[in-house]
């Protein structure tokens, strides 16, 4: 079975742009773990890979964007991103991108 | 006096036809809170689910504690019927009388511990609120208990609970708030974790008195126990020396990050929005859990007209009406509809004129701005009817004149559906009084009079008339 994820993004082009990118996934597997969170180093492609998981890609108010993607993780990161309390969000998974 | 704990308030309310069990299987994915969506949108009934699609039936979630004015006065232990007004000044009256807590050394919240390294949050049916929400949300009706680093102050407040993973939860307490300020003024800078406390389904009057806006340094036990009637018995929690309720369902004790972000939000928020305030959260890894044995997760299905939207009606009322009256406005009534999201307050003052309204809208953005709109109307202005006050404001506050625009910087509402993006990043925004009172300079001979029964009729023709009118039986 395919697995399934969600991602919120502020701004879209920055997952197709042919590098890897951090994220924050939602697993969308049913039962009882669905929506757990992971954060990743990852591909994104769209249209979808064969034989990757599908990626479905939400906007910052939940709006989802009917095209799906698909995403490979490289790699699973730490559950933390460097940043202070109340800290943008988007631009920690930016600056730790660029490590 | 209000009921001692939720299972003896729910007992309460199903007896006066506002419970409804629901004993098929129901889905925590959307569905049940669906459910609860549509009661707040129809002024129906709370929900108790007693079967939850992937969990045991030890498990069970109250949807919409108070999402109504007969489950707030059966809360304060008054018959369901009981009109607003009464409830506004019962409230008013009970928050002035403080009963401080008492301390147990057993309770309910105590039958079942789950030890930090054993803790899985999805053993929890955390639900999924609404489609799209960034994650399950498990502080939708909480109280969240914080200390102080330096003054060991204690505070209570409502704020919302994202889970993450197994352990760790994102949530977002505004910066401005209470528990925002201790952690970005005290813990944070020392590189100290912040413990807390998150109470699941205690006694109501500690849920109110937690949502309520108390002054800095309050005591929010105190105000439940004034509230409720009665103290309320406290308990030492297992992995630090908060306190919660004895009488809670659930509680979550964990630690703050002093640095660290993940994912929170987005969310549906109270405004009845959600409006892409994510991301801008605090983080805190869950060190134990303890329950009652078949817990009660208690779900409001934030939105509009949720629970939050009614207890901050009067909570958020009061603490208006109390800051006006401090500070020398000569306010009567404040009324702040429901249906307005905590976004709209009436007031009603015994002299009006734009330097009123002016003072108002700066003094009620002073410190954090929750409240965009305020309307300024005269006393003889019901302020709890809304086709009275919507006349007033139709047709007594100028265009120009009566419109006062207050603009700041750093403490706007960052859930305010109307601001932009950028504005709410910076929380930067602005509230406006419409001031719907005659200006006081004007001769009163010149004064318009309004044209309904009990301005523009002679004492005696009017009590004529509802003499004849209550004989017609109307």
């Amino acid at each position: 079975m395919t697995k399934e994820y969600a991602t919120f993004v502020r701004d879209r082009t920055r997952l197709l742009n042919g590098r890897e990118v951090v994220l924050t996934l939602r697993d969308l597997m049913p039962g009882r773990k669905k929506y757990r969170g992971i954060n990743v180093r990852a591909v994104v492609s769209q249209p979808p890979r064969p034989g990757e998981s599908r990626l479905w890609v939400r906007s910052v108010v939940g709006l989802k964007d009917p095209n799906p993607y698909s995403v490979k993780i490289v790699e699973e990161l730490p559950e933390l991103f460097d940043a202070a309390p109340y800290s943008d969000f988007f631009e920690a998974m930016e600056k730790a991108e660029r490590r | 006096m209000a009921h001692k704990d939720l299972r003896s308030f729910l007992a309460a309310i199903e007896a006066s036809g506002d419970l409804i069990n629901i004993n098929d299987q129901v889905d925590w994915d959307e569905e049940l809170s669906g459910i609860g969506r549509l009661s707040c949108e129809r002024n129906g009934p709370a929900f108790m689910f007693n079967n939850i699609k992937d969990y045991t039936s030890d498990w069970r979630i109250l949807a919409n504690p108070v999402a109504g004015w007969r489950r707030f006065a059966v809360a304060l232990g008054l018959p369901a019927d009981t009109p607003i007004r009464k409830l506004y000044d019962l409230y008013a009256e009970r928050e002035q009388k403080l009963i401080p807590p008492t301390i147990v050394k057993d309770g309910p919240c105590k039958e079942v511990v789950i030890p930090g390294d054993k803790v899985d949050l999805f053993d929890l049916p955390v639900p999924m609120v609404h489609e799209g929400d960034g994650g399950r949300y498990l502080g939708t009706w909480d109280l969240v208990v914080s200390k102080d680093i330096d003054s060991g102050w204690v505070n209570w407040g409502m704020y919302r609970f994202m889970v993450h993973n197994e352990h760790l939860l994102t949530g977002y307490p505004r910066p401005t708030s209470h528990l925002g300020k201790m952690l970005l003024d005290g813990y944070a800078p020392r590189g100290k974790f912040m413990p807390i406390a998150i109470a699941i389904g205690a006694d109501i009057p500690s849920h109110l008195a937690a949502a309520s806006t108390f002054r800095l340094a309050g005591d929010e036990a105190d105000l439940a126990g004034g509230l409720g009637e009665r103290p309320v018995e406290l308990i030492k929690c297992e992995t630090s020396d908060l306190y919660v309720p004895a009488t809670s369902e659930i509680v979550i004790e964990a630690e703050v990050y002093p640095h660290g972000v993940a994912q929170e939000g987005p969310y549906g928020e109270y405004p009845g929005y959600r409006s892409g305030e994510m991301g801008n959260a605090i983080c805190a890894r869950v060190t134990a859990i303890t329950h009652r044995r078949n817990p009660i997760l208690t779900l409001d299905t934030t939105g509009f007209m949720d629970s939050s939207a009614v207890t901050t009606s009067i909570t958020g009322a009061i603490a208006i009406r109390r800051r006006l009256e401090k500070h020398g406005i000569p306010v009567a009534e404040v009324y702040m509809p429901p249906e307005g999201g905590v976004h709209m307050a009436i007031v009603s003052v015994r002299r009006g004129g734009a330097e009123n309204a002016r003072k108002i809208v700066e003094l009620l953005t002073a410190r954090r701005a929750l409240v965009s709109k305020i309307i300024v109307v005269d006393e003889d202005v019901d302020v709890f009817n809304i086709s009275a006050v919507l006349h007033a404001f139709a047709t007594k506050c100028h265009p120009a004149r009566g419109t006062h625009i207050h603009r700041y910087e750093g403490r706007a509402n960052a859930l305010t559906p109307a601001y932009s993006l950028e504005e709410r990043v910076a929380r930067s925004g602005a509230s406006v009084a419409f001031d719907a009172t005659w200006p006081p300079e004007w001769p009163r001979e010149m004064t318009p009079i309004r044209a309904t029964l009990d301005s523009m009729y002679s004492p005696d023709v009017q009590r004529r008339v509802l003499d004849r009118w209550n004989a017609l039986g109307l």
